[in-house]
């Protein structure tokens, strides 16, 4: 048959009719295979090892969730895609969505994919848990009222954990600070958060620099200069990726570690690069929401340390525990909202509302999703130290802070909120 | 200052080698940036593995120009390949690079893995010394060494060897030297091995201090290309000056103004654009 103009239309717009169909009314035959779980995660660039260890963290939970039964007893199946710029992300989200037809997608490491993909999964009616990439300044305004969106636990909790403990371990021994960020909102915000607690301490402190290297440079040597010349009593730093370990090794060449004290709030997320040649001892030093060596881990962390350093011959890192956690979360708030349907499979806003508020067993212990949909953990930040049997620098003592102490409560600025502590 | 100029000798050897395959071939290859990031590469791999077979640590920077030098058999089947767009419009010549850039940092990312890729504490080795009232690592003071032998060598190589009056007669007119029976396909060939070297070889310096990324090759290309518009295409001393002022730029505007930081050397990009569009070192044939 020869195609006419007449018949193509038809086509065409019978299969545009069929697209538009809810997808809800073919549940029946979704719930018969495997759950899927979409998972976004950075394969290039400097978020790639962020991602490869959110990825490790949730196929560990994948493979144990599969071993004792699945979810609500479907097996569970993951579908990766690759986290890149925002657009391209966007794209492999709906992807994952329209064409894999995933049940849930979790990952994204960047703060500015985050905000693209949030509306994405808004508008998608799609459950979207994230590891990480947070910021305050944007979200309000393109996820103002988070229905399928999960976020990470907000960009300054890091700072004002390290900052609390800067100011108890330095009050009265610094006078002049400076910042080197990264120049996007994480470095940002948290240079301000520092700024802000330094004052509501009445540490009496001078900012002599602000640096904002681009995120992804590699070489400090003339932001090392500055600092030299600008000679702060301390250098306040928020890298969080391989050019933590490069800023330290160039200051250290510089002579810059010896004389200056240093927070670096986020570095142990590539602890292993901290080697001791350059690394100083009495750094205040930041991990996230995991610490690899935390002397009350549970045996399930404990379990999974083993297992992540036998199989990549590395110690694991925070985002591994996210990746976890965003996994056992979605498991659990599936079940208990089973469980209120009265054992039917349960849609999508069901879990969603089943998520607000939950709490599970994490690798670095319990942790949930406040009302508001965002994250809640343990921190696990501390002062460097070289005695031990590694060759890079760890905690001479773990201190761990909720996010309930630091970070931000639902619906109230941080400035205000800072303002209202009493110290 | 000094922070600066240890830029400006990685960048003087990326847009050294851009210039010396525009000024012959006249193809202004994206890909110098990707063989930077190679060398780099290639340079961790390479210290490694002799600090594995015992090498004491104070040699590794020869191993480190060895793995860029070595590089240098990619020169010719990638000049191969480019060959089919001599003669194409401009436009293909930056597709088929620019796919280069891609192909390279797929291979990079095959072989090496997407994490960075680096050299613990070799850069330490050398120790620092004080320079009035900083101090300053040695190693940085090897590296703009060794990009200032480079470039009297690259001058010498170019004005007092018969290879190089063959090379720059080429760039003149390529017509009338091969008419004077230069080998041209031999010559692309070597001038185009030698730009991937200098590029491989800057990649490969610099790494110590740093780390290997896959997007560094990128970086680097901006800015290159910042420094031979500033230093004129094509011109050796243009690439030499132009990087100069490109790292010293960056480096003072980080010290006074760390807002400015890219700013400032666009401002003098657009000045140079405007006021000798054709670089502070443009040939009067060009």
């Amino acid at each position: 048959m020869r195609l006419t103009r007449r018949h193509f239309l038809k086509l065409t717009g019978a299969g545009a009719a069929l697209g538009t169909l809810p997808l809800d009314v073919v549940p029946a035959r979704a719930q018969a295979g495997p759950v899927k779980i979409g998972v976004l995660a950075a394969k290039a660039g400097v978020t790639a090892p962020v991602g490869e260890s959110g990825l490790r963290g949730t196929q560990w939970a994948v493979d144990r969730l599969n071993a004792g039964g699945g979810i609500a007893g479907r097996k569970v199946e993951l579908v990766v895609e690759e986290e890149s710029n925002p657009k391209d992300t966007v794209e492999r989200f709906r992807k994952l969505v329209l064409q894999q037809k995933v049940d849930v997608v979790t990952g994204v490491v960047s703060t500015g994919v985050g905000l693209a993909i949030g509306p994405a999964a808004e508008e998608e009616k799609k459950l979207l848990l994230m590891w990480d990439g947070t910021t305050q300044r944007g979200v309000e305004e393109t996820i103002p009222k988070p229905r399928y969106a999960f976020r990470s636990v907000d960009n300054e909790a890091e700072a004002v954990m390290a900052s609390i403990i800067a100011a108890r371990l330095f009050k009265g021994k610094i006078k002049t600070v400076a910042g080197i960020n990264n120049d996007y909102s994480y470095g940002r915000d948290n240079w301000a958060a520092f700024l802000a607690i330094m004052k509501k301490f009445g540490m009496d402190v001078t900012p002599v620099a602000d640096l904002w290297p681009k995120l992804g440079e590699t070489n400090f040597t003339s932001h090392v200069a500055a600092l030299q010349q600008a000679k702060p009593d301390l250098i306040f730093c928020s890298f969080w990726s391989g050019d933590a370990p490069i800023l330290l090794k160039q200051a250290h060449a510089a002579g810059l570690t010896q004389s200056t004290k240093l927070v670096m709030t986020t570095a142990g997320g590539v602890h292993e690069q901290l080697k001791k040649a350059f690394s100083p001892e009495g750094m205040v030093l930041g991990y996230n929401s995991f610490y690899f060596e935390d002397p009350k881990a549970s045996a399930l962390s404990k379990e999974f340390t083993r297992w992540h350093q036998e199989k990549f011959k590395e110690w694991p890192n925070y985002e591994s525990d996210h990746g976890y956690f965003t996994v056992v979360a979605y498991k659990a708030a599936v079940e208990k909202a089973a469980r209120a349907a009265g054992g039917k499979w349960p849609t999508v806003e069901q879990v969603a509302e089943a998520l607000a508020g939950i709490e599970v067993e994490s690798l670095s212990g319990r942790r949930g999703y406040r009302a508001d949909h965002i994250m809640e953990a343990t921190y696990f930040q501390g002062v460097s130290t070289h005695k031990n049997k590694h060759d890079f620098v760890t905690l001479e003592s773990v201190e761990s802070m909720s996010t309930k102490q630091i970070q931000k409560p639902s619906g109230m600025g941080l400035y205000d909120w800072i303002n209202s502590w009493k110290v | 200052m000094l922070g600066g100029v240890f830029h400006a000798a990685a960048l003087f050897l990326v847009a050294a080698g851009l210039q010396l395959v525009f000024g012959v071939q006249k193809i202004l290859n994206l890909a110098c940036g990707s063989f930077y990031a190679l060398g780099a590469y290639a340079g961790v791999s390479a210290v490694k593995t002799a600090l594995g077979l015992g090498m004491p640590p104070p040699l590794f920077v020869v191993v480190l120009v060895g793995a860029g030098v070595a590089l240098a058999v990619l020169g010719p089947p990638i000049e191969r390949l480019l060959r089919t767009i001599y003669d194409r419009d401009e436009a293909f010549q930056l597709l088929l690079t620019f796919a280069l850039v891609l192909m390279l940092e797929d291979v990079i990312r095959f072989v090496w893995g997407a994490a960075p890729y680096q050299l613990g504490d070799v850069y330490l080795v050398y120790g620092q010394i004080r320079l009035g009232r900083v101090a300053v690592p040695v190693y940085n003071l090897v590296v703009i060494g060794a990009g200032l032998a480079i470039a009297l060598a690259m001058g010498a190589l170019l004005t007092r060897t018969r290879f190089g009056r063959i090379v720059r007669a080429t760039a003149e007119n390529r017509a009338m030297a091969e008419a004077l029976a230069v080998n041209m396909s031999r010559i692309y060939t070597r001038v185009f091995t030698l730009g991937l070297v200098l590029g491989t070889v800057g990649g490969a310096l610099v790494i110590p201090a740093g780390a290997a990324i896959n997007e560094m090759g990128i970086e680097l290309i901006v800015e290159a290309f910042a420094v031979v518009v500033i230093g004129g295409l094509g011109s050796m001393r243009g690439a030499f000056v132009g990087a100069l002022i490109v790292g010293v730029l960056k480096a003072v505007t980080i010290a006074v103004y760390p807002e400015a930081e890219m700013l400032a050397i666009y401002v003098i990009v657009i000045g140079v654009l405007l006021l000798r569009p054709a670089g502070l070192f443009a040939r009067a044939a060009a």
